[in-house]
């Protein structure tokens, strides 16, 4: 089934790769924050630059959260952050005093284990991962045997003639995500395995440029480690995180919601505003993570979300509530 | 900056909606060197524009790709002729340039019969160049392994990708109070000595680790003018990121590649992944094109066409790949020899997919002694 949108190079501010919305966004005020709310029933919202920054909450985000709920609104967390699993992102959540649980959080990790099952993925082949935990526990969650990963931070490859560096001949899909551990040896594997196993398939979790790794400044994404494999095998990858729109059919399956009634709330326009545009949502920019205003305001960007603010907390303030 | 970061954006997005599109063209500059764009509709630069970036450069070996495969050449060109009269070819140009992996030496493995190809090639006055895109040594260095392999080469022979960068940025005026940061092996760091530029990074910040936890700020030097990339075995984190922040916060950054190959012959018994990864790594977070110096950007040629005082019409250019060294002889009007002794086949050359033919091709260069005898 047709299920993901394959994905070009370089998803980018300018790119008109989703429905690229003319008309100017709107800043979000009293009058309009009521139309929107009550407009939908629920509220998609990223996590990087929008609920935290690295491991800092970002100001008025619980009473916001609590707020919408108590309205009846549904709430659900998309994130392209594949270093943790579901269940890695409900404790980093509990740690933060907000009480989301694994079923409301859909992170790329979750995304790539369940590209695989819905395409019916060999149980005897096997997965090498450039990435963090969050991919290794999915795709083990989901019955799948995944190779690499943090283990292979370490390694090192050899080169001396008559020293070949080996890789298995069952992997039969590379997922590659955001990695700090990357290294040459996970790329030189990850190369082989593209190259030379038939029908391997190449997977991105998401293809992000940078992010806020930390609440200080921005650190080089997925996107990078993403486009060092795109450099080694000249193959483009299945990218089943935002924009594309391949975790949309397990979030409508959740609720029984149009996706018109749905809000994204996010920082990025060349994922979470296109996501949204490309799903038929409603869109929402914070100006608290990774997007400027002037950035927004560019003349070459032509990603418009619907609405846009400061922080997600203007909700809040905005309805007077 | 505003400017570059106009281009460096609209490139990427035709690159990204190009993705099929049949047309592209060369551009000839007032600079010295031709770049190739793959941009379906483009004006001009002003003269003073010294970041023309040069894109992706696909490769043309079928069975690899899953997107369409593409050639760079603006000529539609015949086949490639097996080569029958070595003899013509010879009497008929001034200079061969050679690359090196795959066409005089494989790995560590000198070639056969190279060694007495070239010393005929000289005997008749033939001007021996050779261009590699490998920067992982200096030109001294990779005069030391022509000598260890009983090669009678000379440094001022001999044109790496670590020579081409550092040339680059000499042919720019580039200024000796601004630094390089170097994601990139030894060769690069030779090299940008030699030329007077001061640099960070290389293989010793293949050691350093990061820590993301909250308050840690990683700091970087605001006297960075350029960072060049290339192949590197001590690749990491930290260096992504120094090279992601010098490019995107110090204003006119130059973002420069020693090459963009996919895979590279690190050992002869098997392919490596290539400069073109490392490179990828920063368009990747940088949403930068870089400006390529090595294959297939003719900036080498045009470097030493200018240096020797040669016609390019009068070179053979004679390599095994096809969308570096066969692309970079015909971007510079050259002749061109494809020998299949490195990674390119005959079926790989004669596949439908492929669209970069050289004029020539035959088995390997030992073949100019001995073509009456060599099949193909």
């Amino acid at each position: 089934m047709e299920q993901v949108s394959m994905e070009a190079t370089n998803p980018n501010p300018s790119s008109m790769s989703g429905v690229a919305d003319a008309s100017a966004a709107e800043l979000l005020c009293c009058a309009n924050a009521r139309a929107l709310l009550d407009s939908v029933d629920a509220f998609l919202f990223d996590c990087d630059g929008v609920i935290w920054k690295g491991d800092k909450l970002i100001d008025g985000v619980p009473q916001t959260l609590d707020m919408l709920r108590s309205k009846g609104k549904k709430l659900v967390f998309v994130t392209n952050n594949s270093t943790k699993s579901r269940i890695q992102y409900a404790n980093k959540f509990q740690s933060l005093g907000l009480s989301v649980n694994q079923y409301e959080i859909f992170s790329s990790s979750f995304a790539a284990a369940m590209y695989l099952k819905v395409n019916q993925f060999p149980p005897h082949k096997k997965v090498y991962v450039i990435g963090g935990e969050g991919i290794v526990q999915e795709l083990q969650l989901a019955g799948f045997t995944a190779l690499g990963g943090p283990e292979d931070a370490e390694k090192r490859a050899q080169w001396k003639s008559n020293c070949l560096f080996e890789h298995d001949k069952y992997v039969g899909a590379v997922v590659v995500g955001l990695d700090p551990d990357i290294n040459y040896y996970k790329l030189q594997y990850a190369t082989l395995c593209i190259r030379e196993n038939p029908g391997c398939l190449f997977i991105a979790t998401n293809r992000d440029s940078v992010g806020h790794m930390t609440d200080l400044q921005e650190w080089p994404g997925a996107g990078c480690m993403v486009a060092a494999v795109c450099g080694s095998t000249e193959q483009e990858p299945i990218v089943v995180g935002k924009p594309s729109t391949f975790m949309m059919d397990f979030l409508l399956q959740k609720f029984n919601v149009s996706t018109s009634r749905m809000c994204i709330v996010g920082d990025r326009l060349d994922t979470d505003i296109l996501f949204g545009q490309n799903a038929g949502c409603k869109t929402l920019l914070v100006l608290s993570g990774v997007t400027t205003q002037s950035t927004l305001d560019d003349p070459s960007n032509s990603i418009k979300p619907d609405y846009y603010t400061n922080k997600v907390s203007d909700i809040l303030s905005l309805l007077g509530e | 900056m505003a400017t570059k970061a106009a281009v460096s954006v609209s490139v990427a997005a035709s690159v990204t909606a190009a993705s099929s599109s049949s047309s592209k063209f060369v551009i000839n500059t007032p600079h010295r060197f031709l770049c190739l764009k793959r941009l379906s509709s483009f004006s001009s630069f002003s003269a003073s524009a010294l970041a023309i970036k040069c894109t992706s450069i696909s490769n043309c070996s079928p069975n690899k790709s899953a997107r369409s495969m593409e050639g760079f050449t603006t000529r539609t060109k015949a086949s490639a002729q097996p080569l029958e009269n070595a003899d013509e070819l010879i009497a008929s140009v001034e200079t061969f340039i050679f690359d090196c992996d795959g066409v005089i030496w494989k790995g560590d493995k000198l070639i056969d019969g190279v060694p007495e190809t070239l010393d005929m090639l000289r005997s008749k006055g033939k001007r021996l160049v050779f261009v590699t895109n490998n920067s992982t040594k200096s030109r001294k260095q990779y005069g030391k392994k022509f000598e260890t392999l009983g090669l009678n080469v000379n440094e001022e022979e001999i044109f790496a990708s670590s020579f081409a960068a550092a040339a680059y940025l000499k042919s720019i005026n580039f200024p000796k109070d601004k630094k390089v940061y170097v994601i990139g092996e030894d060769g690069i760091l030779k090299e940008l000595e030699l030329a007077g530029f001061q640099y960070l990074g290389g293989p010793e910040d293949g050691g350093k680790k990061i820590e993301l936890k909250p308050g840690f700020l990683m700091e970087h030097d605001k006297d960075v003018g350029a960072v060049v990339v290339g192949f590197d075995r001590y690749f990491n984190y930290y260096k992504v990121q120094y090279g992601t922040l010098c490019i995107r916060e110090n204003p006119g950054c130059l973002f420069i590649a020693t090459n963009r190959d996919a895979v590279t012959h690190l050992t002869d018994a098997q392919e490596w992944a290539g400069g073109g990864s490392m490179v990828g790594a920063i368009c990747g977070s940088t949403q930068r094109e870089p400006l390529v110096v090595g294959k297939p950007s003719t900036f080498m040629m045009d470097y030493l066409a200018n240096k020797f005082g040669i016609l390019k019409s009068q070179i053979c250019m004679v390599g095994d790949r096809l969308d570096t060294d066969i692309l970079f002889g015909q971007n510079g009007g050259c002749k061109t020899l494809l020998v299949l002794s490195g990674v390119t086949n005959l079926s790989m050359l004669q596949s439908p997919s492929n669209s970069i033919q050289p004029d020539f091709y035959t088995n390997k260069i030992s073949d100019f002694l001995s073509i009456k005898t060599a099949t193909v």
